[in-house]
């Protein structure tokens, strides 16, 4: 074995799965707008084996064609052989960053930055001195993010940083009240987005649970789930660091609970990608099962059923839609408990929107290095959107959030854009 | 290697970003949905407009540089596989729907419009095109087109041919040129549709397509049958044409590709069967009724285990996917795969089956069926994960033997996939010399300089 190829190398039968039929055409979001052969799955997949085959080499070309891939996972799911090529991908991007170096954006700040949480605090809170003081507020939360931060947000619009951080509002340790025994223990992992961003989300969240007679662990020393560093830039070894302490933070629960799909998959994926020795594999692994998006939590482990929400004022009358975000839908396989939980919601309407499962184009790094594309596949989904007439589009992810806030605003739209944890009440 | 001169050219005509020449670019456009072809062109482009291809061939033919036409490259007859390098143009950017007149029931299209799109804005008008090649989530029309492509429908429906009323090609000198129209009846002269249908992109580029449509039929009923006894379900297909019945599809899935498919998509089909019939009626509502009944009651006398129709769309639709996906199934079980496409008439069916087998163990190749029982396309299809040369040598003997056997029984060489790069070394034993010599001819007419996906359909002596 080729051991600058050691990763891809691991994904070598899967590679032989494609029989080349192109389905994935159909419902890559990357070909259907720009209909080259590079774009889609059964293209990317050739790249690969050529390059398994010594017939292409690493080098930048290969590089941008392989990274052009949202993860979307609907290439996989139309597949008859369900060949999993965006995992292919992300062995891909390891190979290539440890031969050809880190990606932009992935520099120093990122490898130091992302996986040490109270620095990244830190950091952020700078920047948001730095964001009132020099940047002009849009309207109410909406601005953009110093460009010393990221320099990537080419003005995106993004919400803007939280004055008070999740961990200084919430102890560490949530018990039900009125001494009631808890039913279960569980670590809430809190993403970056509820951390630092809407930290009153996370209060919501640990306040629910908390209500349902769950013990709720909110372990001080957990990090950044990985996605950007792993999944985003290939940077496995990195990610094994983020995988170890987040497993050593979340030793003794009964489960990992998450509002944010992207780290639920995250978390999940560390068994498929980062063990390097028969031991990470098996704690990974274990730490894999016990991993639960909060709507999987709410619908399946705790069962609750409607008379359990309490619809918040401000959604009574209201119509909602949901927006599928892909690591919850395809990734993680929950299609059916997010919408079980909004028809729930009483005196709300639920309207399914065409498409809903279809990708809005965020994607992590994709969007950074593909901006324009990914607008564009994000203006499909406001058509969407629009054509369900909703007031609010819920969803479960805080880059799909980002997205559908970015595609909306931009295009005037009045649709609000709300997690699932704000309108369960 | 193609002069940097062209390639400016050809920017010149279609824009930069519509040009791919990176290796990694042509490496994507070196294959179709065979196993066994495999060449890069010299430079893909990406056109968006008739005038645009009419450029391109221009220049191509005055520098005598080789043209493949693309789609999404689906075929499984290597059809689209630029073996001579040159140019590839490919039509995926064309892909407009122009219109679609109700009260003529016809459509007008670009080539590049995806079948699944089409189908799906139809059925919004209560309109139906029935051709139905399995790749129709990715194929584009103007493929099916130049494949004259056929499915499960094609035994009541007809093939691609059976649509195509009018059609603008460019020739390869560049001249875009108008056959046929938009009429159903349609008798001037020579009828060039039918010859630009099915020529496997060798004579020129189809750019526009006027097809004819049906309304939607009313009300469809599937009926799933099990037989422990393949050449028993050939047999029924035979009994069930002669009984005047002609339903609008009859589908025949062996034993391995039922596991296969169930292996992967997990939809609870019956995995002991030997054979699986799935079988469908469309029509008026009354019309579907008794015909189903009469289906299930031949089935029932005709030695099913099972037949029983399913038990609503939800059911029908999950055993049409499996059935589509079925060949991408097969597919994946090996590294070499050949899908033959010989074509028995209906009567003979059974016997195939039982030459089919023998073969198989003769030679010891695993052969599976997967096809359409109700036009005697059934599709044999042989595969095998070694790469030593003995042993694909061997792999064509016995799809030689296949063929042979077809054509002992009155069959043909290919059904509905065509001859590409595929089935070229055979197609001299499958035709009359004459009409060979009158093909050469005819495209030598059309293309004296042989640009135009060269090196196809015949073997260049």
């Amino acid at each position: 074995m080729n051991a600058s190829l050691m990763e891809i190398s691991k994904f070598e039968r899967d590679t032989e799965q494609c029989m080349k039929c192109g389905f994935c055409s159909y419902v890559c979001p990357v070909y259907q707008e720009e209909r080259i052969e590079s774009g889609v799955a059964r293209g990317k997949n050739e790249l690969v084996k050529r390059l398994l085959s010594g017939e292409l080499q690493m080098n930048r070309n290969l590089a941008d064609r392989l990274y052009k891939c949202t993860s979307c996972m609907a290439c996989t799911e139309s597949c008859p052989a369900k060949a999993p090529i965006p995992r292919i991908i992300v062995a891909a991007k390891a190979d290539i960053a440890r031969n050809m170096g880190m990606r932009f954006p992935y520099g120093l700040a990122y490898r130091h930055l992302l996986p040490n949480r109270n620095l990244l605090g830190k950091f952020l809170r700078a920047g948001s001195y730095f964001q009132s003081s020099f940047m002009p507020k849009s309207n109410g939360i909406i601005r953009h993010l110093p460009s010393f931060m990221s320099g990537l947000s080419r003005g995106r619009q993004i919400p803007s940083i939280a004055s008070k951080f999740l961990r200084q509002q919430a102890p560490e340790i949530n018990k039900p009240r009125n001494g009631a025994s808890p039913v279960m223990r569980i670590g809430y992992f809190t993403g970056c987005m509820n951390e630092f961003v809407l930290p009153h989300l996370g209060m919501k969240t640990i306040d629910f649970l908390v209500r349902h007679n769950v013990e709720v662990v909110m372990p001080r020393d957990q990090g950044c789930c990985g996605a950007a560093v792993f999944l985003g830039a290939g940077d496995f070894e990195t990610g094994r660091r983020i995988a170890d302490s987040n497993l050593l933070a979340f030793s003794g629960v009964d489960y990992i609970v998450t509002d944010c799909a992207t780290c639920a998959c995250t978390l999940r994926e560390y068994q498929r990608f980062l063990p390097n020795t028969p031991e990470r594999k098996e704690a990974y692994t274990d730490f894999a099962s016990r991993v639960v998006h909060v709507s999987q939590f709410i619908a399946d482990v705790l069962g609750l059923q409607a008379s359990a929400f309490q619809t918040p004022a401000a959604l009574k009358g209201k119509k909602l839609t949901w927006h599928d975000p892909c690591h919850l839908n395809r990734h993680l396989g929950a299609k059916e408990q997010p919408r079980r939980l909004l028809k729930s919601l009483a005196d709300t309407k639920y309207i399914e929107m065409p498409s809903a499962d279809r990708c809005c184009g965020m994607g992590g790094q994709f969007n950074l290095l593909n901006y324009e594309l990914s607008q564009k596949i994000g203006e499909k989904k406001i058509e969407s959107i629009e054509a369900t007439d909703a007031d609010i589009v819920v969803t479960a992810c805080p880059g799909c959030q980002f997205q559908l806030l970015d595609g909306i605003v931009r295009q005037k739209k009045p649709q609000k854009v709300m997690s699932l944890m704000e309108v369960l009440g | 290697m193609l002069k940097p001169a062209i390639v400016r050219q050809l920017e010149n005509i279609v824009g930069k970003d519509a040009v791919l020449t990176a290796k990694e670019d042509l490496a994507t456009y070196s294959y179709d949905g065979t196993t066994t072809w495999s060449h890069s062109p010299e430079v893909v482009v990406l056109p968006t407009t008739t005038e645009q291809i009419s450029k391109i061939l221009k220049l191509a033919n005055e520098n005598r540089i080789p043209v493949t036409p693309r789609g999404s490259g689906t075929n499984i007859s290597g059809g689209s596989v630029p073996v001579k390098g040159g140019i590839v143009v490919c039509t995926t950017r064309m892909n407009r729907v122009l219109n679609v007149n109700k009260a003529n029931l016809t459509a007008t299209v670009e080539p590049g419009v995806v079948l699944q799109d089409f189908n799906i804005l139809l059925a919004k008008e209560n309109l139906f095109y029935p051709p139905d090649p399995q790749s129709f989530l990715s194929c584009t029309i103007g493929g099916t087109v130049a494949e004259n492509s056929g499915g499960p429908l094609c035994i009541k429906y007809g093939v691609t041919k059976q649509y195509v009323l009018g059609l603008e090609v460019v020739l390869p000198d560049g001249y875009v040129m108008t056959i046929g129209g938009s009429t159903v009846k349609n008798r001037t002269g020579y009828d060039l549709v039918p010859l630009f249908t099915g020529s496997e992109g060798t004579l020129g580029i189809i750019t526009k397509i006027t097809l004819r449509l049906i309304p939607k039929p009313a009300a469809r009923r599937t009926i799933m049958a099990v037989f422990d006894d393949m050449t028993r379900a050939g047999a029924v297909v035979s009994e069930i044409l002669a009984a005047g019945i002609v339903p609008a599809k009859i589908e025949f899935v062996d034993n391995f590709v039922i596991r296969r498919i169930e292996e992967k998509m997990r939809i609870g089909l019956p995995v002991d069967a030997k054979t699986m019939l799935l079988i469908d009626a469309d029509g008026s509502v009354a019309a579907v009724e008794s015909e189903a009944e009469q289906i299930l009651e031949l089935l029932a006398k005709g030695g099913a285990t099972i037949a029983r129709p399913a038990k609503d769309e939800a059911e029908a639709t999950m055993y049409w996917k499996a059935r589509s996906a079925g060949f991408a199934a097969i597919y994946g079980a090996a590294r070499t795969v050949v899908a033959e496409d010989v074509t028995v008439p209906r009567d003979r069916l059974s016997e195939f089956i039982v030459k089919l087998d023998e073969i198989s163990k003769k030679s010891g190749f695993e052969i599976v069926l997967i096809g359409h029982a109700g036009d005697g396309n059934i599709h044999p299809s042989v595969f095998t994960n070694s790469r030593e040369k003995e042993d694909l040598d061997r792999l064509q003997d016995t799809l030689t033997a296949i063929f042979e056997a077809a054509l002992e029984l009155g069959g043909t060489l290919s059904g509905e996939h065509g001859i590409g790069l595929e089935k070229k070394r055979l197609l001299s034993k499958a035709l009359d010399p004459m009409a060979i010599s009158f093909m050469k001819r005819i495209k030598s007419v059309f293309d004296p300089n042989d640009i135009m996906n060269p090196d196809k359909i015949w073997e260049r002596s």
